[in-house]
């Protein structure tokens, strides 16, 4: 369908995107790895209890370790082999992460789920869970959850506003995979119930607007290129005019499922292949490195590798982020292995990473201005500061903070505004989620 | 490969040039264009007054920095650490504050004054309240009413500050406030037409505040720049105006508005300076939207009706009344989060 431009939206940031460094790339699938090291703790919820003994022949696509409750996903092997090690380490964040140890034997001997053809929306259901596919845009929401909704839902929105600078996997999936995209989309619209599908695209991606007007059965609808567009509750406002209540409601209560791109191809391929999800599309970007490039990437592949695989380092970088520079995961060390959330590995030079000393707050509410929730982040980094978390939470609207980092962006005294923010939320969670 | 040189923290991992310091020196900038208007109009002195109230200011925060740091300590070396550290800290807070300073007061003020002035404004209304960031009322805005009532009582400051206490008694042509009261008063100006009010020529006034046209400049500069948001400053003169209209333009023979007196009312005295420079000064102004609508609503009215009842200048005062509220308003006008819903208790009234 023609595309549409999205409704107008107060708040956000335009940061420097730098798209170009990895846009021309085009998507190539990076060689497995000699071994891969696959945490259990792939979403949101408990972490999932792995199956196998240290020792088990496993195929590509088995069963490693099983969801523990609802809010849980499967783990599936990415490579074919040996389980070497079953152990307890650190993962990217700094907790505590169960990982399991196969070592490739180079076959890729497949074992995944028979095909579905003409599925039913319960059979869908069943094999997005089957597959243990989560949302891949950064959050890793169990998509069967969101499959089967509380309240009934009339639209499903495709998000692929890819906002966050430097990120260009979703570019380049929804450019060369667009068919996959749409039929995957088409399905998870039938498991819904749901005929109204709508694909939101930011304007800085003509190419990929152009590829997804061709479709008849989704509406495209143009966002502006504005950090953070990509938020679920910016999106389907943008997209549909609705608004989402404050935590705990859900899109679903608006009557809406927001599903990223990747998430979508990801439902086609294990709808159409039996494919569960074991590997997706990573950027390896920034000014540091020597070759930027969108591939596929094995579940597990260890971030040394992948920088390796990319030319290596062009120079010294100053920070490596794990994700998207807004939201991602500054990382300590390259012995960190990706999720299936692992959007970006970016290697950023002095200059990129431009690390500022705070100074003292002259309290001119940019943060304020810039927020897509419309809260007031100086309020709690000001009372947060003076250990006051109650004041904080209720000056700041903290809890209805989606962290996206726009107001530590443009805080011209560069103040620790999302430190402080988690901070409030942490002790809030602790003091027994009193409002 | 990563070692001790790598930087962790929270995100956002990029963030905006935009720096204190730099937005600072766009004020600076901005300024600027007042300033020179002041040195074509008033010679040099009012260079003198602009040089020696920056100087003042950017020394007397030295000195409190100085001091507060231990500069007196006894090793040398550590003096010198302290005077790198306060370079380094260095935000150009107070060279705005003293060509603000400089630029509210007439070019007839001792220059010992100014010093006096610029003392206070750094030492005691910033400095003793915590610094950069943390002062309750604006500096320039509480020194130029600290000079105003300290040193108007001597003889030759009547001179000078005296016809804006007393308008009907002094001469009308020693300040443009001056020919404010004459409106104020008779319902008449006197000789200046708009457009000299408009470009400073033959108006009495303040240093900085007597060429709209360079104000102007400055408040567009500032606008290109995002230093302050456009409408902030618009805002204030169209509901100054109109309540000056309103209060003084009223006529009880015909029952009429006099319209004519909305372009006198806002091109005359400090509230064009005022409405783009301290008004808009991020300290002491509200972090929110709905608390920035309220400021400068209620300021306008204020100054409009103060400058009614009093028949001086009174733009300074208005800007301390204001900031005292800014706090209030912080507390109480918070805007909603996005997707909010009343819930049923706050729907009954509870």
């Amino acid at each position: 369908m023609k595309a549409v431009r999205g409704k107008f939206y107060f708040g956000g940031v335009h940061p420097h995107g730098r798209k170009e460094l990895s846009q021309a790339a085009a998507l190539e699938t990076m060689p497995a790895p000699g071994a891969v090291t696959i945490s259990t703790s792939q979403s949101l919820g408990k972490p999932a209890q792995p199956v196998v003994e240290v020792g088990q022949e496993v195929k590509m696509g088995q069963l490693i370790a099983a969801a523990d409750g609802p809010i849980s996903s499967d783990v599936f092997s990415s490579v074919s082999g040996r389980v070497e090690a079953v152990f307890d380490g650190t993962g990217a964040n700094g907790g505590r992460e169960k990982f399991i140890v196969i070592k490739n034997n180079g076959l890729d001997d497949k074992a995944y789920l028979p095909p579905l053809s003409s599925p039913s929306a319960e059979e869908i259901k069943t094999r997005i869970k089957e597959a243990g596919i989560v949302g891949l845009g950064g959050a890793g929401f169990p998509t069967a959850v969101k499959a089967s909704p509380r309240t009934p839902v009339d639209t499903l929105i495709l998000n692929g506003a890819e906002c966050e600078p430097y990120l260009t996997c979703d570019h380049r999936l929804m450019l060369e995979k667009s068919e996959e995209i749409a039929r995957g989309a088409r399905y998870i619209a039938k498991a819904l119930g749901v005929t109204n599908i709508i694909i939101g695209i930011e304007a800085n991606k003509p190419d990929c607007i152009e590829k997804f007007e061709k479709f008849d059965d989704i509406k495209v609808v143009i966002l502006r290129k504005q950090y953070p567009m990509g938020g679920e509750k910016q999106l389907v406002y943008v997209t549909t005019g609705r608004k989402i209540g404050l935590p705990p409601a859900l899109p679903a209560d608006s009557g809406v499922v927001v599903q990223n791109v990747a998430t979508a191809f990801a439902v086609c391929e294990a709808v159409e292949l039996g494919k569960p999800l074991l590997e997706r599309v990573v950027t390896v970007s920034g000014q540091a490195v020597k070759n930027p490039k969108n591939m596929w990437v094995r579940l597990g592949t260890s971030v040394r590798e992948i920088v390796d695989y990319c030319g290596a380092e062009d120079e010294k970088p100053k920070k490596v982020v794990q994700g998207g520079p807004m939201t991602g995961l500054a990382l300590a060390s390259y012995e960190v292995y990706t999720h299936k959330t692992t959007s970006g590995i970016l290697l950023m030079n002095e200059k990129e990473a431009a690390a500022y000393e705070p100074t003292p707050c002259v309290n001119c509410g940019k943060c304020a201005d810039v927020c897509p929730m419309h809260l007031m982040p100086m309020n709690t980094a000001f009372y947060a500061s003076a250990g006051d978390f109650a004041a904080a939470a209720k000056y700041g609207n903290t809890l209805a903070c989606i962290e996206c980092g726009a107001c530590e962006y443009i805080c011209p005294a560069k103040r620790p505004l999302i430190q402080a923010i988690r901070q409030t939320k942490a002790e809030m969670r602790k003091a027994g989620g009193k409002k | 490969m990563i070692d001790n040189t790598i930087v962790i923290s929270t995100p956002p991992h990029v963030k905006s040039r935009r720096t204190t310091r730099g937005i600072m020196g766009d004020v600076c900038i901005a300024l600027a264009p007042a300033a020179i208007a002041g040195i074509v109009f008033f010679g040099y002195m009012a260079f003198v007054l602009e040089l020696v109230a920056v100087a003042s200011c950017v020394a007397t925060e030295f000195c409190y920095y100085f001091i507060a740091n231990g500069g007196f300590a006894k090793k040398c070396a550590n003096a010198v650490k302290v005077c790198k550290k306060w370079l380094k800290q260095f935000d150009l807070t107070s060279v705005v504050t003293g060509l603000i300073l400089a630029l509210i007061i007439p070019a007839t003020v001792n220059w010992y004054e100014v010093i006096i002035g610029g003392i206070f404004a750094i030492a005691i209304v910033k400095m003793f309240f915590g610094g950069t960031g943390k002062n309750l009322v604006n500096p320039a805005a509480a020194a130029r009413v600290f000079m105003f009532i300290s040193f108007s009582l001597t003889v030759y400051g009547k001179v000078i500050f005296g016809p804006l206490l007393d308008p009907a008694s002094e001469g009308a042509i020693l300040s443009d406030a001056t020919n404010l009261s004459g409106y104020l008063l008779h319902g008449q100006g006197s000789a200046l037409s708009n457009l000299d009010l408009f470009l400073g020529t033959g108006v009495r006034g303040c240093i900085g505040e007597t060429c709209k046209a360079a104000i102007l400049l400055g408040y567009v500069y500032l606008c290109i720049r995002k230093v302050i948001k456009w409408w902030q400053p618009l805002m204030f003169i169209a509901v100054f105006g109109l309540c000056a209209v309103l209060f003084t333009g009223f006529s009880y023979d015909t029952y009429k508005f006099d319209i004519s007196l909305f372009l006198p009312s806002i091109l005359s005295g400090g509230v064009l300076f005022a409405a783009v420079f301290m008004f808009t000064d991020y300290v002491t102004s509200p972090r929110g939207l709905y608390g920035q609508i309220c400021y400068y609503i209620v300021g306008a009215v204020l100054l409009a009706l103060l400058r009614y009842l009093t028949k001086i200048e009174v733009a300074s005062f208005v800007i301390l009344i204001m900031n005292i509220l800014v706090p209030l308003m912080d507390k109480y006008l918070i805007r909603k989060p996005f997707g909010y819903v009343k819930t049923k208790a706050e729907k009954e009234g509870k």
